[in-house]
């Protein structure tokens, strides 16, 4: 039971892009060599963020992606819905013949961890996490001078 | 993301187990099996989980059986995926299974996992076997 990758590096290298970005675009390459991820795989990803209308690429001397909207607007939701789907804690088939115990269950635990996993991808937005990032990365910066 | 197959048949086992069994009326494999439209052999890997993790128990023998380990008001559904599924953490680096190429403490989506993480265990830790089965027997009328 895991994110997949695509979700995984697509979501870090989001934070990292909010974190990094001013008034030019920030670069793929850059990202790529912060967070450690291939290049390749990275732009792939990005490619699948764009048409979701997470970011935006422009293109040219000085190019690289920037987000769409204010970070404050895009939810750690809307990121891992584009990159792996809708969350579903398990995969439901269609099945008229489910019995009692089956449909308790559906409902009572499966709909229900949905509910509150989903609820909670909807409060984090980018913002929050690229303010989390910063701070930790401010004191790993502390630690290091000291 | 998911819980298998595995998580989900452990958590109807233990439902039926529960709805057929006292320790005085121990249930066969074969009868769950039946009701549940599982295999012997499927159902007897998943009942060994159970029954490590003290779930079930089982007496050997012509009038032996299977009956919960402990009162369905005391087990929640988080123990029964536990013992099935694991620790169903969304990420391998919250279990440290990995060494990450930035590290954890500078990882900016660690954080995020490990929440979403507890959301998980926190609903399945809500709900006990108990109330999965009033659930079941208010339906039923």
């Amino acid at each position: 039971m895991k994110v997949s990758t695509r979700g995984r590096y697509g979501l870090r290298a989001l934070v990292d892009l909010a974190v990094n970005a001013g008034e030019d675009p920030v670069s793929l390459v850059q990202v790529a060599t912060r967070q450690n991820i291939s290049l390749n795989y990275l732009e792939q990803v990005f490619g699948t963020l764009r048409k979701a209308g997470i970011v935006i690429s422009i293109k040219g001397a000085g190019g690289g992606y920037k987000l769409a909207k204010l970070a404050t607007e895009i939810t750690v939701k809307d990121v891992l819905e584009a990159l792996e789907g809708e969350f579903a804690i398990i995969d439901r088939v269609p099945n008229s013949s489910q019995d009692g115990v089956q449909k308790v269950i559906e409902k009572l635990v499966w709909n229900e961890i949905d509910r509150k996993v989903n609820q909670f991808l909807e409060k984090k937005t980018i913002s929050m996490l690229a303010k989390e990032y910063q701070a930790g990365l401010e004191q790993e910066n502390c630690m290091y001078y000291i | 993301m998911k819980i298998s197959t595995k998580g989900q048949y452990a958590l109807e086992i233990i439902v039926d187990l529960a709805m057929h069994s006292d320790e005085q009326h121990l249930e066969s494999l074969k009868n769950i099996a039946e009701r549940r439209k599982l295999s012997e052999k499927y159902l007897e890997r998943i009942i060994k989980l159970l029954k490590d993790a003290k779930l079930v128990k089982s007496v050997r023998g012509a009038y032996g059986g299977y009956c919960l380990g402990k009162p369905m008001q005391e087990m929640t559904v988080l123990d029964v995926l536990i013992a099935s599924e694991g620790a169903m953490a969304p990420v391998a680096c919250l279990l440290d299974e990995i060494e990450c190429a930035i590290g954890k403490e500078a990882c900016p989506t660690r954080a995020t996992w490990e929440l979403l993480w507890k959301e998980i265990l926190y609903s399945a830790m809500q709900v006990t076997i108990a109330d999965l089965i009033e659930q079941v027997e208010d339906e039923k009328e």
